[in-house]
């Protein structure tokens, strides 16, 4: 307004307006992702296809294509993925999260099913070479990001099959190696080769492959076990949850008896519990915390339990008590959580006098990864994890990511591989080197207005018949979900922080202050002339989104 | 054209119209034992605070509504209804008056239409429209929290579309969106066979003074201002508990006109230490000044503000007759362009007339506002006839049933062509404005109820 005058004389702090703006927030999800993916994204593709002209099959392939962008292997990751973007979905208030590890395996498997392919890479090759130590997902990751840029990439793995943990250490029954062959096999079609059974530090040294290669990145994961530390460990019938789950993937019987225990609580804890319960023993999952505190995926924890896995928490094993060879017994402490520390976790400590026995055939370790390469010189030294820059920076030529910088799940190492090729790629074309950190904030708890979506509960994937699990070990549980189940399920996403055409604005703003585009796309659906606002602020209390916001200089 | 048993109905909106369409409707139904089924497309929620759950209006209801609302059953409870105004309070720049309410059931009450302004405390009051909407579902209509984008005929029903790509169909739609959505408009660019109404631009706003300070500067009375400000037809500010509204109405009101209300001395007054407060929540809420045309089609009616509306006032009452008459056509006539047109459009087409003389008698009051002598003569009658009690409050009655809504403007115009209010109406103009007159110098002695105060 122009006549502050007038104004002044009526003495009226007028206007108290309250102007909007569109702004982008970054939603829960996408800020919970570790490999940052644009969940909502891919998600809005499928949903507001219709808006955009777009049939089913040819927004899943769109959807796909985006999703591919930071995940090359999403019907994998689909499948195993603790999804703790889901832990926060603003949904979850609602009437549940939505499924997007289900959504991402579904497309996945859509991918799979028509045989899209990875962005190809350009012609014009760059000539500098690199390499890839390992071939687990953060190797993998790398390589597909530096590869679709145009570089020609070479694999060393010392195994003979690529994969790393997804190959040697995830049951069938949670991710079917056809699956995972496919995935890899798409990645690797873009590299030059994969080279096999190479142990790097053994059988070629670092130093060689610096000089072979431009830069090499390390994915080198944490092959070795963490040990208890106690009496009785050495000797048959105890075994690490990691040799113990490869063995099974190599298709040996085990022979760990009739009665096991498995010692921890992450998902190498289940997995093995549940690989060893297939084999028809009796299984009791031993924890030194108790149950809230179980790192493992809530889902697994209890499916386990419905195949009759036993826990027990805050007990921790002392002693292994062997007749001979074999393992008879194992001791076991009671524990129970102290006041927190000044980090605020509870730790165990031991109740004096609490001792049990319980038998046991044989023992499953599985406290912790550990680093498992061989001393190398410069940044390899045996039993210390390396340590890089936020964008796995070792040295000059050198980068890590995965598991080797200390353990997580495969979704960090993706997003680790990733942010690595991008530095690399930065690096090498002499361009900017890229930000870590999300270029927008979090969106607001409480901005979304979850009363403005109608119910939708979330589809449920049809599930193997429970009586089936254990004879039928190798069989996938869950299934994926139906070309229907995930077109509701892609319109449960609330578009937490981006427009999704929910039109209240456009309908409800008196000054007509938005007008539709001829062009539209998820987020961009109409422009809006500021200056015909009018101040009221009505459109910002209705987005149910968040999009629109307050403009900070208020006329 | 016919509704039979299993008959749907789609009504688009909950305000007033909506709701009370669907609450008469089903009622009516019932008593003939038809079953049919009716479902409200209503986005927005009335519990959420300022303009996201508000339909903006002033909030002001006459008690003759109310009490024809109870008679239908619809007992609007006191937590909606706030009975405190007792008076209206007219200021000029020739001094001011206060006109008590003229007989008992001529009481106004003032409502919040959704549930208080934005960032309110929780307000003891209940949002009117959702306390109609209850009504409504409590009679059996379901509720669809969905944005309608477009309607579109079919061979035997109108298909709702909505804004997440919901479809359905229905044998009837009613069409109740107000005039302050843009769907009357998307409407008219895709049927090519309706015209909506006419909008204008007024503004509302809510100053937060508290309960005390409300009770000592505005008292029971909702005080009204009649200014020489081009373009405002009227002016009010009506006491809201902790809150006062302020409701402007005109000829496309802007921040110029505001700004020249804002500074008028007969405004600034009212508020404490003569300051205006910032204030907490506004809008510029569009009304209709001209009808929807046609009002209606082969299975489908306009009704409340998307068809038609009385000019400035009493816009609830307007949705309640427009409502209840379409009901009535529906259930008992058919809804085929021409039921509605035998049945429907004579109702829109009354108040269409009636308007017309409305627009006259703003014409006048404009003229009044214009003329310094005009404004003493007027002051000076009505306070004569609030100081007496016996004698008929021609201009007393004339005021209130203009400011309240009361009455139809035709009325209003045929009581000022009264021989006895002509002639007195001339008396005071003379009389005021003879010089040395009481009120004739611009200042009327202070007074209390019933008096000329400044
Ligand atoms: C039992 C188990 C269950 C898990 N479940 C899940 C789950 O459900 N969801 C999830 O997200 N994550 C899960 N994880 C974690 C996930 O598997 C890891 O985070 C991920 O595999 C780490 O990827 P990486 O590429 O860093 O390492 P890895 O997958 O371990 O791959 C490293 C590769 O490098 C090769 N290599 C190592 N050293 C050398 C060398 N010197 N020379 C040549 N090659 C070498 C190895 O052979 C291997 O192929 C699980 C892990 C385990 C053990
Ligand atoms: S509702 Fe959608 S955008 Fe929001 S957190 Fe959940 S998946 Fe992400
Ligand atoms: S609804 Fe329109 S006028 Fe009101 S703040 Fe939003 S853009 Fe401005
Ligand atoms: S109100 Fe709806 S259409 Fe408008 S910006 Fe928000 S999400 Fe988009």
């Amino acid at each position: 307004m122009s006549d502050t005058k007038t104004r002044q004389a009526a003495q009226v702090e007028l206007p108290f307006q309250i102007f909007a703006q569109p702004s982008e927030k970054l939603p829960p999800c996408q800020a919970r992702c570790p490999n940052s993916g644009d969940i909502r994204g891919w998600l809005g593709i499928i949903a507001q296809r219709e808006k955009n002209g777009l049939s089913f099959d040819e927004a899943c392939d769109k959807a796909w294509q985006r999703l591919v962008e930071f995940n090359p292997m999403p019907a994998t990751i689909g499948r195993i993925c603790p999804h703790p973007c889901e832990d926060l979905c603003t949904r979850r208030e609602k009437d549940g999260a939505v499924s997007v590890n289900a959504m991402e395996r579904f497309l996945g498997d859509w991918g799979l099913a028509r045989g899209l392919e990875l962005p190809q890479a350009p012609k014009e090759r760059y000539r500098e070479s690199i390499g890839v130590i390992g071939s687990g997902p953060a190797s993998l990751s790398f390589a597909y990001q530096m590869a679709r840029r145009g570089y020609d990439v070479t694999l060393y793995d010392k195994d003979d099959r690529p994969g790393g943990m997804l190959r040697h250490a995830i049951p069938d029954f949670r991710l079917p190696r056809e699956i995972l062959d496919a995935e890899v096999g798409r990645i690797l079609g873009l590299t030059k080769s994969l080279v096999r059974n190479v142990d790097v530090g053994k059988d070629l040294s670092l130093d060689q492959l610096r000089t072979d290669h431009d830069l090499i990145f390390l994915g080198l994961g944490a092959q070795a076990a963490r040990r208890l530390h106690i009496p009785g460990e050495n000797g048959p019938g105890v075994v690490s949850g990691i040799d113990y789950l490869r063995q099974r993937k190599e298709g040996r019987e085990s022979a760990c008896g009739s009665r096991v225990l498995v010692i921890g609580g992450g998902n190498t804890a289940i997995d093995a519990a549940r690989s060893v319960r297939r084999e028809g023993a009796s299984v009791t999952l031993v924890y030194r915390r108790s149950d809230s505190e179980m790192p493992a995926a809530a889902h697994e924890i209890e499916d386990a339990r419905k195949e009759g896995i036993e826990f027990r928490y805050l007990s921790a094993p002392t002693r292994i008590i062997r007749d001979g060879d074999r393992v008879r017994q194992v001791e076991i402490q009671g524990m129970r959580l102290a006041e927190p520390d000044a980090s605020g976790r509870r730790r165990p400590e031991p109740v004096p006098g609490k001792l049990e026995i319980l038998a046991a055939d044989s023992v499953i370790v599985a406290v912790s990864q550990a680093p498992g390469w061989h001393d190398a010189g410069s940044v390899l030294h045996a039993d210390e994890w390396l340590r890089a820059e936020d964008d796995g920076r070792l040295e000059e030529d050198l980068l890590a990511g995965g598991d080797d910088l200390g353990p997580g799940i495969a979704s960090r190492a993706i997003a680790q591989g990733r942010r690595a090729a991008e530095s690399a790629h930065a690096q090498l074309r002499g361009l900017e080197r890229p930000r870590s950190k999300p270029a927008r904030p979090e969106i607001s708890r409480g901005s979304v207005r979850i009363d403005f979506y109608a119910e939708r509960q979330r589809s449920p994937a049809s599930r193997l018949p429970e009586g089936e699990w254990l004879s039928r070990p190798n069989t996938e549980i869950d299934a994926t979900l139906g070309d229907r189940q995930a077109s509701e399920e892609a319109a449960r996403c609330m578009s937490c922080g981006l427009c999704f055409d929910c039109q209240l604005c456009f309908m409800y703003c008196n000054a007509g202050g938005f007008t539709r585009l001829e062009e539209t796309s998820p987020g961009q659906y109409f422009a809006m002339a500021l200056d015909l606002c009018e101040g009221c602020g009505k459109c910002i209390e209705l987005c149910p989104c968040g999009y629109l916001e307050a403009r900070e200089d208020a006329r | 054209m016919t509704l039979g048993d299993g008959a749907r109905i789609a009504v688009i909106g909950a305000g007033p119209a909506g709701s009370m369409f669907s609450y008469f409707f089903l009622s009516m139904a019932e008593t003939i034992g038809l079953d049919v089924a009716i479902d409200i497309f209503e986005p927005r929620r009335f519990c959420h605070r300022g303009p996201a759950g508000c339909n903006h209006c002033g909030g002001i209801v006459s008690e003759s509504l109310v009490q024809r609302l109870a008679t239908e059953g619809i007992r609007l409870p006191d937590c909606v209804v706030q009975r405190g105004i007792e008076s209206y309070t007219l200021h000029m720049d020739v001094g001011d008056v206060e006109i008590a309410t003229p007989l008992m059931e001529k009481r106004i009450a003032a409502i919040y239409r959704g549930i208080g302004p934005r960032s309110s405390e929780p307000l003891e009051t209940h949002s009117f429209d959702g306390y109609l909407l209850d009504l409504a579902t409590q009679k059996g209509a379901r509720v669809i929290p969905r944005l309608v984008t477009g309607l579109r005929r079919e061979e035997d029903s109108m298909r709702v579309q909505c804004a997440d790509q919901f479809t359905d169909s229905y044998e009837l739609a009613v069409v109740a969106t107000g005039v302050n959505s843009r769907l009357t408009e998307m409407l008219e660019r895709e049927s090519g066979e309706f015209a909506r109404p006419d909008r204008t631009k007024t503004f509302i706003c809510e100053f937060h003074l508290g309960r005390k300070v409300i009770r000592e500067t505005f008292g029971p009375s909702m005080h009204v201002f009649l200014l020489d400000i081009p373009r405002l037809e009227f002016a009010a500010l009506i006491p809201k508990g902790d809150y006062v509204t302020l409701c402007l109405l005109g000829d496309d009101i802007d921040e110029a006109l505001i700004d020249k209300f804002f500074s008028a001395r007969e405004v600034r007054e009212r508020f404490p230490d003569g300051v205006i407060p910032g204030h907490v929540c506004h809008c510029y809420p569009r009304i209709n000044i001209r009808s929807a045309s046609p009002v209606c089609g082969d299975r489908l009616v306009f009704i409340g503000d998307s068809g038609t509306t009385r000019l400035f006032k009493d816009g609830i009452g307007a949705a309640y007759r427009t409502s209840k008459a379409a009901a009535k056509t529906a259930i008992f006539h058919g809804v085929s362009a021409e039921d509605f047109g035998n049945h429907y459009a004579p109702l829109c087409r009354r108040i269409n007339n009636d308007n017309r003389v409305g627009k006259l008698v703003f014409r006048f009051a404009t003229l009044v506002q214009k003329a310094r002598f005009a404004r003493r003569g007027i002051l000076a009658m009505t306070a004569h006839e609030q100081r007496q009690t016996d004698s008929p409050r021609r201009m007393s009655g004339v005021l209130w049933d203009l400011f309240s809504g009361s009455a139809s403007y035709t009325d209003v115009f045929l009581r000022t062509l009264h021989p006895a209010y002509l002639g007195a109406l001339l008396w005071n103009l003379v009389a005021a404005n003879l010089p040395g007159s009481p009120s004739g110098n611009g200042r009327a002695e202070k007074g209390g109820h019933g008096h000329v105060r400044h």
